[in-house]
């Protein structure tokens, strides 16, 4: 065991930069953190016993889809290229091909953007999703409602309100209050064209009030909307029923006739068309919709940090030099490996 | 310096590329041809896998890459695959009444739920043939109540 001073020194560790080993350590975590979702995802999905899968009801489009998987596939090829042209001391070329990726970044998320709102749109988001007759039907009396607060705020708002009120948010208090408007004298600040304008519309909107608090009364005694659900008229109605028999149940298709009519021309037609939506359980809604946002956020949030490296890299501008190259590399690794994901998350999100 | 591991391997990007865009078509295809799901399932998923060795091998260069590639990653691949098999008995095999996690009146989701549970299990005992052998354990069960 004798050393000489001259001995040759020990080679240790892995023979690549402590930077790329650094990225590649990072991008092991970040396996790890896909797979939760994408796992969990799986696993949900081979448990449960239906999932929505018509465009209906997931919103899913294949062809933006498909082409969000070709901008990505192009931005990888152009990284790669980019890493070439730094490697080979072509600077400009490799900012032109890093610029040419932040670009395809950009409309990658610009069409994620579009995908969201047609969910966003359509209610397709955790929690909001009826998944059973009787969310569904709850759901249409909650729009209403939300609906019946908004335009009754109109007379309630301060300042110079129609309706002065101490709690604005009780609309059941408000109602008759908004029902003997028209009745009442013209506040000497309004003009008659002015006050005109708002007898007619509380007309209006009492009206859709009725035909919330019908419905409401109806998913509360859970009767069929053809017998009353006011006390009395309920118990009077009842009593004439025979022995062993029940009331009618309130059902999904007569809420859905009843809010076809109140959508072509009931008062405020217009608003509810464009405010309420039409009833429609999605069984196991809830959890697909968690399980697409999660994955889809999650990874729209790595495009946006891989467009901070390639924008750093561009911000050097013409003084882009061979000190860049691991970095260029190492942010090409990340993206590659965002690419990846997507490559995984467009067959299950999008065509099984 | 990073490059010196793969320096002396040239890559045909544009062919990868092609590659790529090639596989994807073929599964918006297979998406259109519309095959029974498993099916489906087992071709678009066998799709991604090559189109993720593609990246992998080429653009990410492990193919050129040393051994400490096998080090680094197979760690993470075995603990990344764990966690769906460790998740499947729980929640893959047994899954939540999908009337669970939005309640509006507890009690008439439960007697949905209960009402839907016993037309199923009409159905399978009306489906089944006379002379079922009766489950010990929950006699014993009922005896008790």
């Amino acid at each position: 065991m004798s050393h000489s001073a001259k001995a040759p020194a020990l080679r240790m560790g892995i023979p690549i930069p402590n930077s790329k080993l650094g990225m590649w350590l990072f991008l092991g975590t970040e396996i790890m953190f896909f797979t939760a979702f994408i796992g969990s995802y799986i696993v949900l999905r081979l448990g449960s016993n239906g999932w929505p899968t018509r465009y209906e009801d997931t919103h899913i489009n294949v062809l933006l889809g498909g082409v969000n998987t070709f901008v990505l596939i192009v931005s990888s090829y152009c990284v790669v290229v980019a890493h070439e042209a730094m490697a080979q001391k072509n600077f400009t070329r490799a900012r032109r091909f890093l610029s040419v990726t932040l670009l395809l970044a950009v409309l990658f998320l610009g069409i994620k953007g579009l995908e969201y709102k047609g969910k966003i749109d359509n209610d397709i988001l955790p929690g909001r999703i009826p998944e059973t007759s009787s969310q569904a039907v709850s759901k249409v009396a909650d729009q209403l409602q939300e609906l019946v607060r908004e335009r009754f705020a109109v007379y309630t708002n301060e300042p110079g309100a129609l309706i002065k009120v101490d709690r604005p948010e009780d609309i059941l208090a408000i109602a008759p209050l908004v029902q003997a408007l028209p009745d009442t004298e013209r506040p000497a600040d309004l003009t008659n064209a002015e006050f005109a304008g708002y007898t007619s519309s509380a007309k209006a909107d009492y009206a859709l009030y009725e035909k919330w608090d019908n419905l409401q009364k109806h998913i509360v005694a859970n009767v069929s909307l053809s017998w009353p659900a006011l006390p009395l008229e309920y118990m009077e109605k009842r009593a004439t029923l025979k022995d062993g028999e029940k009331p009618p149940e309130l059902t999904l298709d007569e809420v859905k006739v009843y809010l076809t009519d109140m959508k072509k021309s009931g008062p405020q037609a217009a608003l509810v068309s464009a405010r309420v939506f039409d009833p429609h359980p999605i069984v196991y809604g809830n959890i697909f919709a968690s399980s697409y946002f999660i994955m889809t956020g999650f990874h729209a949030i790595h495009v946006i940090v891989g467009m901070i490296l390639f924008a750093a890299v561009l911000k050097q501008g013409s003084s882009l030099n061979e000190k860049w190259t691991d970095f260029v590399e190492n942010s090409g690794l990340y993206w590659h490996f965002v690419d990846l994901v997507w490559i995984f998350l467009f067959p299950m999100l999008y065509i099984i | 310096m990073s490059h010196d591991t793969h320096s002396g391997h040239h890559v045909n990007y544009l062919m990868i590329f092609f590659v790529l865009c090639g596989c994807t078509a073929l599964s918006v295809l297979f998406d259109v041809l519309s095959f029974s799901k498993p099916v489906t399932m087992v071709l678009v998923l066998a799709v991604a896998c090559a189109k993720a060795l593609c990246v992998m091998m080429f653009f990410m260069h492990l193919k050129f890459e040393g051994n400490w590639k096998y080090v680094l990653l197979a760690p993470t691949t075995i603990l990344a695959i764990g966690l769906p098999i460790a998740l499947f008995p729980d929640i893959g095999s047994s899954y939540y009444i999908n009337a669970a996690p939005q309640v509006g009146v507890w009690a008439d989701e439960v007697a949905e739920y209960e009402k839907h549970h016993a037309e199923s299990a009409n159905a399978e005992q009306h489906g089944e043939a006379a002379g079922e052998v009766e489950n010990p354990t929950e006699t014993v069960t009922s005896e008790e109540k």
